[in-house]
Protein backbone atom coordinates (compact mmCIF):
# COMPACT_ATOMS: atom_id res chain seq x y z
CA UNK A 1 0.00 0.00 0.00
CA UNK A 2 2.81 2.35 0.95
CA UNK A 3 6.30 1.89 -0.33
CA UNK A 4 9.07 4.29 0.55
CA UNK A 5 12.32 3.61 -1.23
CA UNK A 6 15.63 5.07 -0.20
CA UNK A 7 14.14 8.28 1.20
CA UNK A 8 16.56 11.03 2.03
CA UNK A 9 15.70 14.48 3.29
CA UNK A 10 18.16 17.30 3.78
CA UNK A 11 17.27 20.74 5.10
CA UNK A 12 19.28 23.89 4.78
CA UNK A 13 19.79 24.67 8.43
CA UNK A 14 21.35 27.78 9.93
CA UNK A 15 24.64 25.94 10.43
CA UNK A 16 24.85 23.99 7.18
CA UNK A 17 22.69 21.19 5.80
CA UNK A 18 20.79 18.95 8.22
CA UNK A 19 20.28 15.33 7.20
CA UNK A 20 16.91 14.57 8.76
CA UNK A 21 16.48 11.25 6.96
CA UNK A 22 19.37 9.26 5.57
CA UNK A 23 18.02 6.54 3.34
CA UNK A 24 14.90 4.87 4.68
CA UNK A 25 13.00 2.02 3.07
CA UNK A 26 9.57 1.28 4.42
CA UNK A 27 6.89 -1.07 3.21
CA UNK A 28 3.41 -0.97 4.68
CA UNK A 29 0.89 -3.58 3.62
CA UNK A 30 -2.80 -2.91 3.07
CA UNK A 31 -4.82 -2.94 6.27
CA UNK A 32 -1.76 -2.89 8.49
CA UNK A 33 -1.18 -0.56 11.44
CA UNK A 34 2.43 0.41 11.16
CA UNK A 35 4.14 2.29 13.97
CA UNK A 36 7.26 4.38 13.72
CA UNK A 37 8.87 5.17 17.03
CA UNK A 38 11.79 7.44 17.73
CA UNK A 39 12.99 10.18 20.00
CA UNK A 40 12.31 13.77 19.03
CA UNK A 41 14.68 14.78 16.28
CA UNK A 42 15.05 11.22 15.04
CA UNK A 43 13.33 12.16 11.78
CA UNK A 44 10.02 10.39 12.32
CA UNK A 45 7.93 13.50 11.80
CA UNK A 46 9.74 14.29 8.56
CA UNK A 47 9.27 10.69 7.48
CA UNK A 48 5.48 10.66 7.92
CA UNK A 49 5.26 14.03 6.13
CA UNK A 50 7.07 12.49 3.19
CA UNK A 51 4.27 9.94 2.79
CA UNK A 52 1.80 12.66 1.73
CA UNK A 53 4.52 14.94 0.41
CA UNK A 54 3.98 17.74 2.91
CA UNK A 55 7.74 17.42 2.84
CA UNK A 56 9.17 16.44 -0.49
CA UNK A 57 12.08 14.07 -0.03
CA UNK A 58 15.45 15.16 -1.37
CA UNK A 59 15.96 11.66 -2.79
CA UNK A 60 13.95 8.49 -3.15
CA UNK A 61 10.42 7.58 -4.18
CA UNK A 62 7.10 7.50 -2.36
CA UNK A 63 4.53 5.13 -3.78
CA UNK A 64 1.07 5.07 -2.21
CA UNK A 65 -1.60 2.74 -3.61
CA UNK A 66 0.47 2.19 -6.73
CA UNK A 67 0.92 5.88 -7.47
CA UNK A 68 4.36 7.46 -7.40
CA UNK A 69 3.77 10.73 -5.52
CA UNK A 70 7.31 11.93 -6.09
CA UNK A 71 6.71 12.03 -9.85
CA UNK A 72 3.51 14.07 -9.69
CA UNK A 73 2.83 17.70 -10.45
CA UNK A 74 0.97 19.92 -7.99
CA UNK A 75 -2.52 19.16 -9.35
CA UNK A 76 -2.03 15.39 -9.44
CA UNK A 77 -0.56 15.50 -5.97
CA UNK A 78 -3.60 17.34 -4.58
CA UNK A 79 -5.85 14.66 -6.06
CA UNK A 80 -3.68 11.90 -4.61
CA UNK A 81 -3.73 13.48 -1.16
CA UNK A 82 -7.47 12.96 -0.98
CA UNK A 83 -6.65 9.27 -0.61
CA UNK A 84 -4.46 9.95 2.39
CA UNK A 85 -6.07 11.21 5.58
CA UNK A 86 -3.95 12.74 8.28
CA UNK A 87 -4.38 13.58 11.94
CA UNK A 88 -2.08 15.75 14.00
CA UNK A 89 -0.73 16.14 17.51
CA UNK A 90 -2.36 19.54 17.89
CA UNK A 91 -5.50 18.54 15.97
CA UNK A 92 -5.25 21.54 13.58
CA UNK A 93 -8.97 22.14 13.39
CA UNK A 94 -10.53 25.31 12.04
CA UNK A 95 -11.37 27.31 15.14
CA UNK A 96 -13.89 29.37 13.19
CA UNK A 97 -15.90 26.38 12.02
CA UNK A 98 -18.25 24.05 13.89
CA UNK A 99 -17.54 20.38 14.41
CA UNK A 100 -19.82 19.62 11.47
CA UNK A 101 -18.13 22.13 9.18
CA UNK A 102 -14.70 20.91 10.18
CA UNK A 103 -15.57 17.38 9.19
CA UNK A 104 -17.24 18.65 6.01
CA UNK A 105 -14.16 20.68 5.09
CA UNK A 106 -12.45 18.17 2.77
CA UNK A 107 -15.79 17.60 1.03
CA UNK A 108 -16.36 21.32 0.61
CA UNK A 109 -12.96 21.55 -1.05
CA UNK A 110 -14.10 19.27 -3.85
CA UNK A 111 -17.50 20.92 -4.15
CA UNK A 112 -19.62 18.08 -2.81
CA UNK A 113 -23.33 18.94 -2.66
CA UNK A 114 -24.88 19.83 0.69
CA UNK A 115 -27.06 16.73 0.71
CA UNK A 116 -24.11 14.44 0.03
CA UNK A 117 -22.04 16.16 2.69
CA UNK A 118 -24.79 15.51 5.22
CA UNK A 119 -24.90 11.87 4.12
CA UNK A 120 -21.18 11.48 4.75
CA UNK A 121 -20.74 13.63 7.85
CA UNK A 122 -23.66 12.33 9.91
CA UNK A 123 -22.38 8.71 10.04
CA UNK A 124 -18.87 9.97 10.75
CA UNK A 125 -20.16 11.97 13.72
CA UNK A 126 -21.83 8.79 14.86
CA UNK A 127 -18.64 6.77 14.38
CA UNK A 128 -16.54 9.09 16.52
CA UNK A 129 -19.34 9.59 19.04
CA UNK A 130 -19.82 13.32 18.62
CA UNK A 131 -23.32 13.54 17.18
CA UNK A 132 -24.43 15.79 20.03
CA UNK A 133 -21.51 18.16 19.45
CA UNK A 134 -22.13 18.83 15.77
CA UNK A 135 -22.82 22.55 16.13
CA UNK A 136 -20.18 23.32 18.73
CA UNK A 137 -16.87 24.99 18.04
CA UNK A 138 -13.52 23.29 18.69
CA UNK A 139 -12.79 25.64 21.61
CA UNK A 140 -15.71 24.08 23.45
CA UNK A 141 -14.32 20.54 23.14
CA UNK A 142 -11.82 18.56 25.18
CA UNK A 143 -8.56 17.35 23.64
CA UNK A 144 -9.90 13.88 23.04
CA UNK A 145 -13.03 15.22 21.38
CA UNK A 146 -10.94 17.49 19.17
CA UNK A 147 -8.89 14.52 18.03
CA UNK A 148 -12.11 12.65 17.28
CA UNK A 149 -13.14 15.53 15.05
CA UNK A 150 -9.69 15.33 13.46
CA UNK A 151 -10.20 11.63 12.79
CA UNK A 152 -13.68 12.15 11.34
CA UNK A 153 -12.33 14.92 9.12
CA UNK A 154 -9.50 12.70 7.93
CA UNK A 155 -12.01 9.99 7.05
CA UNK A 156 -14.46 12.28 5.24
CA UNK A 157 -12.81 11.95 1.87
CA UNK A 158 -12.89 8.17 2.25
CA UNK A 159 -9.12 7.68 2.21
CA UNK A 160 -7.22 4.41 1.93
CA UNK A 161 -4.45 5.50 4.24
CA UNK A 162 -4.51 7.29 7.58
CA UNK A 163 -1.38 9.04 8.80
CA UNK A 164 -1.20 9.79 12.51
CA UNK A 165 1.40 12.34 13.45
CA UNK A 166 1.87 12.01 17.23
CA UNK A 167 -1.91 11.89 17.36
CA UNK A 168 -2.09 11.02 21.06
CA UNK A 169 0.95 12.87 22.39
CA UNK A 170 -1.08 15.83 23.61
CA UNK A 171 -3.65 13.64 25.36
CA UNK A 172 -3.83 12.09 28.81
CA UNK A 173 -3.34 8.30 29.12
CA UNK A 174 -7.03 7.49 29.37
CA UNK A 175 -8.00 9.61 26.37
CA UNK A 176 -5.03 8.15 24.50
CA UNK A 177 -6.49 4.68 25.06
CA UNK A 178 -9.90 5.64 23.72
CA UNK A 179 -8.42 7.36 20.66
CA UNK A 180 -6.23 4.33 19.95
CA UNK A 181 -9.25 2.07 20.32
CA UNK A 182 -11.07 4.24 17.81
CA UNK A 183 -8.17 4.07 15.36
CA UNK A 184 -8.04 0.30 15.70
CA UNK A 185 -11.79 0.14 15.25
CA UNK A 186 -11.76 2.10 11.99
CA UNK A 187 -8.71 0.18 10.82
CA UNK A 188 -10.76 -2.99 11.06
CA UNK A 189 -14.11 -1.61 9.92
CA UNK A 190 -12.82 0.30 6.92
CA UNK A 191 -9.77 -1.84 6.11
CA UNK A 192 -7.75 1.33 6.43
CA UNK A 193 -3.97 1.25 6.31
CA UNK A 194 -2.58 3.25 9.23
CA UNK A 195 0.88 4.71 9.71
CA UNK A 196 1.49 6.32 13.05
CA UNK A 197 4.49 7.94 14.58
CA UNK A 198 4.99 8.30 18.29
CA UNK A 199 7.60 8.49 20.99
CA UNK A 200 5.54 6.33 23.33
CA UNK A 201 6.09 2.58 23.30
CA UNK A 202 2.69 2.21 24.95
CA UNK A 203 1.02 3.38 21.73
CA UNK A 204 2.94 0.88 19.63
CA UNK A 205 2.15 -1.92 22.05
CA UNK A 206 -1.50 -1.01 22.12
CA UNK A 207 -2.40 -1.12 18.43
CA UNK A 208 0.46 -1.66 16.00
CA UNK A 209 1.06 -4.76 13.93
CA UNK A 210 4.52 -3.73 12.88
CA UNK A 211 7.02 -1.28 14.21
CA UNK A 212 10.09 0.50 12.95
CA UNK A 213 12.42 2.07 15.45
CA UNK A 214 14.14 5.06 13.97
CA UNK A 215 17.21 6.79 15.25
CA UNK A 216 19.24 9.60 13.69
CA UNK A 217 17.44 9.39 10.37
CA UNK A 218 17.79 5.63 9.79
CA UNK A 219 15.75 2.59 10.77
CA UNK A 220 17.52 0.94 13.68
CA UNK A 221 15.18 -2.01 13.92
CA UNK A 222 12.03 -3.24 12.26
CA UNK A 223 9.63 -6.16 12.59
CA UNK A 224 6.37 -7.31 14.08
CA UNK A 225 5.65 -5.72 17.42
CA UNK A 226 5.92 -9.06 19.21
CA UNK A 227 9.33 -9.80 17.70
CA UNK A 228 10.70 -6.39 18.50
CA UNK A 229 9.31 -6.44 22.02
CA UNK A 230 10.47 -9.86 22.98
CA UNK A 231 13.80 -9.89 21.18
CA UNK A 232 14.97 -6.29 20.90
CA UNK A 233 18.34 -5.96 19.22
CA UNK A 234 19.21 -2.28 18.98
CA UNK A 235 20.10 -0.36 22.13
CA UNK A 236 17.54 2.31 21.36
CA UNK A 237 14.80 -0.33 21.10
CA UNK A 238 15.77 -1.75 24.48
CA UNK A 239 15.52 1.71 25.97
CA UNK A 240 12.05 2.22 24.57
CA UNK A 241 10.90 -1.18 25.76
CA UNK A 242 12.34 -0.75 29.25
CA UNK A 243 9.61 1.82 29.85
CA UNK A 244 7.06 -0.93 29.54
CA UNK A 245 8.88 -4.13 30.33
CA UNK A 246 11.19 -4.10 33.30
CA UNK A 247 14.60 -5.47 32.35
CA UNK A 248 16.35 -4.12 35.41
CA UNK A 249 17.55 -6.14 38.34
CA UNK A 250 14.92 -6.06 41.08
CA UNK A 251 15.35 -3.34 43.67
CA UNK A 252 16.06 -5.75 46.54
CA UNK A 253 19.12 -7.11 44.73
CA UNK A 254 20.50 -3.80 43.49
CA UNK A 255 23.22 -3.74 46.11
CA UNK A 256 23.79 -7.47 46.46
CA UNK A 257 26.85 -9.06 44.94
CA UNK A 258 25.80 -11.11 41.96
CA UNK A 259 28.06 -13.84 40.73
CA UNK A 260 27.71 -15.33 37.29
CA UNK A 261 28.91 -18.77 38.46
CA UNK A 262 27.41 -20.87 41.24
CA UNK A 263 28.80 -20.12 44.66
CA UNK A 264 28.17 -22.30 47.69
CA UNK A 265 25.05 -21.61 49.70
CA UNK A 266 23.54 -19.28 47.15
CA UNK A 267 20.25 -18.84 45.40
CA UNK A 268 19.70 -18.44 41.70
CA UNK A 269 18.06 -15.42 40.10
CA UNK A 270 16.41 -16.02 36.74
CA UNK A 271 14.22 -13.91 34.55
CA UNK A 272 11.59 -15.82 32.62
CA UNK A 273 9.65 -14.34 29.75
CA UNK A 274 6.47 -15.86 28.44
CA UNK A 275 4.97 -15.22 25.06
CA UNK A 276 1.63 -16.35 23.76
CA UNK A 277 0.59 -19.86 24.78
CA UNK A 278 3.67 -20.43 26.94
CA UNK A 279 2.21 -17.84 29.29
CA UNK A 280 -0.48 -20.39 30.10
CA UNK A 281 1.91 -23.15 31.13
CA UNK A 282 2.12 -23.69 34.92
CA UNK A 283 5.91 -23.50 35.02
CA UNK A 284 6.43 -22.64 38.66
CA UNK A 285 4.23 -25.32 40.15
CA UNK A 286 5.92 -27.80 37.81
CA UNK A 287 9.25 -26.63 39.11
CA UNK A 288 8.59 -26.98 42.80
CA UNK A 289 6.78 -30.28 42.37
CA UNK A 290 9.72 -31.86 40.59
CA UNK A 291 12.61 -30.50 42.60
CA UNK A 292 13.27 -29.80 46.20
CA UNK A 293 13.51 -26.09 45.77
CA UNK A 294 11.66 -22.97 46.79
CA UNK A 295 10.71 -20.45 44.18
CA UNK A 296 10.20 -16.92 45.31
CA UNK A 297 8.70 -14.44 42.90
CA UNK A 298 10.71 -11.24 43.09
CA UNK A 299 9.06 -9.42 40.22
CA UNK A 300 6.22 -10.24 37.94
CA UNK A 301 4.36 -8.62 35.10
CA UNK A 302 1.86 -9.97 32.63
CA UNK A 303 0.69 -7.80 29.78
CA UNK A 304 -0.73 -7.98 26.31
CA UNK A 305 0.91 -6.93 23.09
CA UNK A 306 -2.18 -6.47 20.98
CA UNK A 307 -3.98 -9.77 21.72
CA UNK A 308 -0.92 -11.82 22.67
CA UNK A 309 -0.18 -12.26 26.37
CA UNK A 310 3.37 -11.47 27.30
CA UNK A 311 4.90 -11.68 30.76
CA UNK A 312 8.08 -11.43 32.73
CA UNK A 313 8.88 -13.10 36.04
CA UNK A 314 12.00 -12.83 38.13
CA UNK A 315 12.44 -15.85 40.36
CA UNK A 316 14.75 -16.50 43.23
CA UNK A 317 15.31 -20.25 43.43
CA UNK A 318 16.72 -21.62 46.66
CA UNK A 319 17.68 -25.18 47.56
CA UNK A 320 20.56 -27.60 47.32
CA UNK A 321 23.03 -26.75 44.59
CA UNK A 322 22.19 -29.85 42.55
CA UNK A 323 18.48 -29.13 42.79
CA UNK A 324 19.09 -25.60 41.55
CA UNK A 325 21.08 -26.94 38.60
CA UNK A 326 18.32 -29.37 37.70
CA UNK A 327 15.67 -26.67 38.03
CA UNK A 328 17.60 -24.47 35.65
CA UNK A 329 17.84 -27.32 33.14
CA UNK A 330 14.12 -27.92 33.50
CA UNK A 331 13.33 -24.29 32.86
CA UNK A 332 15.64 -24.14 29.87
CA UNK A 333 13.80 -27.05 28.29
CA UNK A 334 10.46 -25.25 28.49
CA UNK A 335 9.18 -23.10 25.68
CA UNK A 336 9.99 -19.77 27.20
CA UNK A 337 12.63 -17.09 27.36
CA UNK A 338 15.07 -17.52 30.20
CA UNK A 339 17.90 -15.35 31.32
CA UNK A 340 20.15 -16.18 34.23
CA UNK A 341 20.75 -13.01 36.21
CA UNK A 342 23.23 -14.70 38.55
CA UNK A 343 23.78 -16.26 41.94
CA UNK A 344 23.49 -14.35 45.16
CA UNK A 345 24.58 -15.39 48.59
CA UNK A 346 21.46 -16.59 50.33
CA UNK A 347 19.65 -13.83 52.18
CA UNK A 348 22.45 -11.47 51.45
CA UNK A 349 19.86 -8.92 50.39
CA UNK A 350 17.68 -9.48 53.41
CA UNK A 351 20.47 -9.37 55.94
CA UNK A 352 21.07 -5.69 55.35
CA UNK B 1 -25.20 78.17 17.37
CA UNK B 2 -27.03 79.41 14.29
CA UNK B 3 -29.11 77.32 11.94
CA UNK B 4 -26.51 77.92 9.21
CA UNK B 5 -23.70 76.68 11.43
CA UNK B 6 -25.60 73.50 12.18
CA UNK B 7 -26.21 72.98 8.46
CA UNK B 8 -22.48 73.41 7.87
CA UNK B 9 -21.68 70.85 10.58
CA UNK B 10 -24.11 68.34 9.12
CA UNK B 11 -22.66 68.83 5.65
CA UNK B 12 -19.11 68.47 7.00
CA UNK B 13 -20.07 65.31 8.86
CA UNK B 14 -21.52 63.92 5.65
CA UNK B 15 -18.31 64.73 3.77
CA UNK B 16 -16.08 63.16 6.40
CA UNK B 17 -18.22 60.04 6.50
CA UNK B 18 -18.16 59.82 2.71
CA UNK B 19 -14.38 60.27 2.50
CA UNK B 20 -13.72 57.74 5.24
CA UNK B 21 -16.21 55.23 3.87
CA UNK B 22 -14.91 55.28 0.29
CA UNK B 23 -11.24 55.30 1.27
CA UNK B 24 -11.79 52.51 3.84
CA UNK B 25 -13.61 50.43 1.26
CA UNK B 26 -10.98 50.82 -1.46
CA UNK B 27 -8.05 50.40 0.92
CA UNK B 28 -9.60 47.21 2.31
CA UNK B 29 -10.21 45.88 -1.20
CA UNK B 30 -6.59 46.53 -2.13
CA UNK B 31 -4.98 46.07 1.29
CA UNK B 32 -6.39 42.61 2.05
CA UNK B 33 -4.92 41.07 -1.12
CA UNK B 34 -1.67 42.92 -0.38
CA UNK B 35 -1.58 41.42 3.11
CA UNK B 36 -2.42 37.97 1.76
CA UNK B 37 0.41 38.21 -0.77
CA UNK B 38 2.83 39.46 1.89
CA UNK B 39 2.05 36.41 4.04
CA UNK B 40 1.75 33.67 1.46
CA UNK B 41 4.89 34.62 -0.49
CA UNK B 42 6.99 34.59 2.67
CA UNK B 43 9.60 31.90 3.19
CA UNK B 44 8.14 28.45 3.71
CA UNK B 45 4.57 29.55 3.03
CA UNK B 46 2.13 28.24 0.46
CA UNK B 47 3.18 30.55 -2.40
CA UNK B 48 6.77 31.20 -1.39
CA UNK B 49 8.29 33.87 -3.62
CA UNK B 50 10.99 35.81 -1.85
CA UNK B 51 11.45 38.40 -4.62
CA UNK B 52 7.79 39.40 -4.72
CA UNK B 53 7.70 39.42 -0.93
CA UNK B 54 10.73 41.70 -0.59
CA UNK B 55 9.64 44.14 -3.31
CA UNK B 56 6.09 44.49 -1.98
CA UNK B 57 7.35 44.78 1.57
CA UNK B 58 9.73 47.57 0.58
CA UNK B 59 7.01 49.47 -1.31
CA UNK B 60 4.63 49.15 1.63
CA UNK B 61 7.28 50.40 4.03
CA UNK B 62 8.16 53.35 1.82
CA UNK B 63 4.53 54.40 1.58
CA UNK B 64 4.06 54.02 5.31
CA UNK B 65 7.13 56.03 6.25
CA UNK B 66 5.99 59.08 4.28
CA UNK B 67 4.08 61.45 6.61
CA UNK B 68 0.50 61.77 5.43
CA UNK B 69 0.57 65.55 5.03
CA UNK B 70 3.59 65.23 2.72
CA UNK B 71 2.14 62.28 0.81
CA UNK B 72 -1.01 64.27 0.24
CA UNK B 73 0.83 67.16 -1.37
CA UNK B 74 3.38 65.02 -3.15
CA UNK B 75 0.80 63.01 -5.08
CA UNK B 76 -1.29 65.97 -6.22
CA UNK B 77 -0.37 65.26 -9.87
CA UNK B 78 -1.65 61.70 -9.52
CA UNK B 79 -4.80 62.94 -7.81
CA UNK B 80 -5.40 65.31 -10.74
CA UNK B 81 -5.08 62.46 -13.21
CA UNK B 82 -7.50 60.24 -11.29
CA UNK B 83 -10.15 62.72 -10.10
CA UNK B 84 -9.53 65.66 -12.39
CA UNK B 85 -8.96 68.11 -9.54
CA UNK B 86 -6.81 68.41 -6.44
CA UNK B 87 -9.44 70.16 -4.33
CA UNK B 88 -12.53 68.73 -2.63
CA UNK B 89 -13.72 65.56 -1.01
CA UNK B 90 -13.15 63.29 -4.00
CA UNK B 91 -9.60 64.59 -4.36
CA UNK B 92 -8.93 63.86 -0.69
CA UNK B 93 -9.98 60.24 -1.14
CA UNK B 94 -6.96 59.52 -3.37
CA UNK B 95 -4.20 60.25 -0.82
CA UNK B 96 -6.30 58.80 2.00
CA UNK B 97 -6.66 55.54 0.13
CA UNK B 98 -3.04 55.43 -0.98
CA UNK B 99 -1.87 55.96 2.58
CA UNK B 100 -4.26 53.36 3.97
CA UNK B 101 -3.51 50.51 1.54
CA UNK B 102 -0.05 49.65 2.90
CA UNK B 103 -1.36 50.23 6.41
CA UNK B 104 -4.15 47.71 5.87
CA UNK B 105 -1.69 45.41 4.12
CA UNK B 106 0.58 45.25 7.15
CA UNK B 107 -2.32 44.83 9.57
CA UNK B 108 -3.75 42.01 7.46
CA UNK B 109 -0.30 40.44 7.28
CA UNK B 110 -0.04 40.47 11.08
CA UNK B 111 -3.53 38.98 11.45
CA UNK B 112 -2.93 36.19 8.96
CA UNK B 113 0.41 35.31 10.53
CA UNK B 114 -1.44 34.54 13.74
CA UNK B 115 -3.19 31.63 12.02
CA UNK B 116 -1.40 28.48 13.12
CA UNK B 117 0.59 26.94 10.32
CA UNK B 118 -0.66 23.52 11.41
CA UNK B 119 -4.16 24.35 10.20
CA UNK B 120 -2.78 25.36 6.81
CA UNK B 121 -0.76 22.15 6.72
CA UNK B 122 -3.90 20.16 7.50
CA UNK B 123 -5.71 21.82 4.58
CA UNK B 124 -2.72 21.08 2.35
CA UNK B 125 -2.82 17.45 3.42
CA UNK B 126 -6.49 17.36 2.40
CA UNK B 127 -5.57 18.51 -1.10
CA UNK B 128 -6.60 22.17 -0.83
CA UNK B 129 -5.33 24.54 -3.53
CA UNK B 130 -3.48 27.70 -2.42
CA UNK B 131 -6.57 29.74 -3.29
CA UNK B 132 -8.78 27.47 -1.16
CA UNK B 133 -6.32 27.76 1.70
CA UNK B 134 -6.46 31.56 1.48
CA UNK B 135 -10.24 31.85 1.19
CA UNK B 136 -11.34 28.97 3.41
CA UNK B 137 -8.62 28.77 6.01
CA UNK B 138 -6.48 31.90 6.33
CA UNK B 139 -9.16 34.58 6.03
CA UNK B 140 -11.96 32.90 8.03
CA UNK B 141 -9.54 31.89 10.79
CA UNK B 142 -8.14 35.42 11.02
CA UNK B 143 -11.53 37.13 10.70
CA UNK B 144 -11.85 38.54 14.25
CA UNK B 145 -8.34 39.90 14.06
CA UNK B 146 -8.97 41.27 10.54
CA UNK B 147 -12.07 43.10 11.76
CA UNK B 148 -10.05 44.60 14.61
CA UNK B 149 -7.43 45.72 12.08
CA UNK B 150 -10.04 47.26 9.80
CA UNK B 151 -11.52 49.11 12.78
CA UNK B 152 -8.14 50.65 13.48
CA UNK B 153 -7.88 51.58 9.81
CA UNK B 154 -11.25 53.35 9.77
CA UNK B 155 -10.34 55.28 12.92
CA UNK B 156 -6.98 56.30 11.49
CA UNK B 157 -8.75 57.41 8.32
CA UNK B 158 -11.11 59.60 10.35
CA UNK B 159 -8.03 61.30 11.78
CA UNK B 160 -6.30 61.59 8.40
CA UNK B 161 -9.46 62.89 6.78
CA UNK B 162 -9.36 65.84 9.19
CA UNK B 163 -5.84 66.53 7.96
CA UNK B 164 -7.01 66.35 4.38
CA UNK B 165 -9.45 69.10 5.29
CA UNK B 166 -6.50 71.41 5.89
CA UNK B 167 -5.63 71.47 2.20
CA UNK B 168 -9.16 71.89 0.94
CA UNK B 169 -10.57 68.41 1.26
CA UNK B 170 -13.74 69.42 3.02
CA UNK B 171 -15.22 67.60 5.97
CA UNK B 172 -15.06 68.21 9.71
CA UNK B 173 -11.33 69.00 9.75
CA UNK B 174 -11.82 71.69 7.15
CA UNK B 175 -14.69 73.20 9.16
CA UNK B 176 -12.72 73.15 12.40
CA UNK B 177 -9.77 74.94 10.81
CA UNK B 178 -11.69 77.56 8.83
CA UNK B 179 -14.34 78.43 11.41
CA UNK B 180 -13.07 77.14 14.73
CA UNK B 181 -9.45 78.22 14.34
CA UNK B 182 -9.26 81.01 11.79
CA UNK B 183 -12.50 82.74 12.85
CA UNK B 184 -12.12 82.07 16.56
CA UNK B 185 -15.39 80.18 16.79
CA UNK B 186 -14.80 78.09 19.90
CA UNK B 187 -18.26 76.58 19.74
CA UNK B 188 -17.64 75.21 16.22
CA UNK B 189 -14.27 73.82 17.28
CA UNK B 190 -15.86 72.11 20.26
CA UNK B 191 -18.73 70.74 18.18
CA UNK B 192 -16.41 69.19 15.55
CA UNK B 193 -14.22 67.65 18.24
CA UNK B 194 -17.25 66.16 19.97
CA UNK B 195 -18.61 64.78 16.69
CA UNK B 196 -15.23 63.24 15.86
CA UNK B 197 -14.98 61.63 19.29
CA UNK B 198 -18.48 60.18 19.00
CA UNK B 199 -17.70 58.92 15.50
CA UNK B 200 -14.52 57.18 16.63
CA UNK B 201 -16.25 55.67 19.65
CA UNK B 202 -19.04 54.39 17.47
CA UNK B 203 -16.66 52.76 14.97
CA UNK B 204 -14.61 51.19 17.75
CA UNK B 205 -17.69 49.78 19.49
CA UNK B 206 -19.12 48.31 16.31
CA UNK B 207 -15.71 46.85 15.42
CA UNK B 208 -15.30 45.29 18.87
CA UNK B 209 -18.79 43.88 18.78
CA UNK B 210 -18.39 42.26 15.36
CA UNK B 211 -14.93 40.91 16.20
CA UNK B 212 -16.12 39.31 19.42
CA UNK B 213 -19.19 37.85 17.67
CA UNK B 214 -16.93 36.20 15.12
CA UNK B 215 -14.40 34.96 17.63
CA UNK B 216 -15.00 31.27 18.32
CA UNK B 217 -11.75 30.57 20.10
Amino acid sequence: MIKLSNIEKTYEGASGPVHAIKGIDLHVKRGEIYGVIGLSGAGKSTLIRCINMLESPTKGTVVVDGQDLTAMNATELRAARKNIGMIFQHFNLLSSATVYDNIAFPLNLIGTSKANIEKTVAPLLELVGLTDKRDQYPAQLSGGQKQRVGIARALASNPKVLLCDEATSALDPQTTKSILALIRDINQKLQLTVVLITHEMQVIKEICDKVAVIEKGVIAEEGTVLEVFTKPKATITKEFISVIINHDIPEAFKDAEISSTPIPDSSLLVRLSFIGSSADEPVISGLIRRFNVDANIIYGNVDHIKATPYGTLVLEITGEDTDIENSLKYLQERNLGIEVIGYVARHDHVAR
Amino acid sequence: MSQDMIMLLVKALGETTYMVFISSLISALAGIPLGVILVTTDKGHILENITVNRVLGAVANAARSTPFIILMVAIIPITRVIVGTSIGTNAAIVPLTLAAIPFVGRLVETSLKEVEYGVIEAAKAMGATPMQIICRVLIPEAMPSLIAGLTITVISLIGYSAMAGAIGGGGLGDLAIRYGYQRFRGDVMLATVVILIVQVQLVQSIGDYVASKLNKR
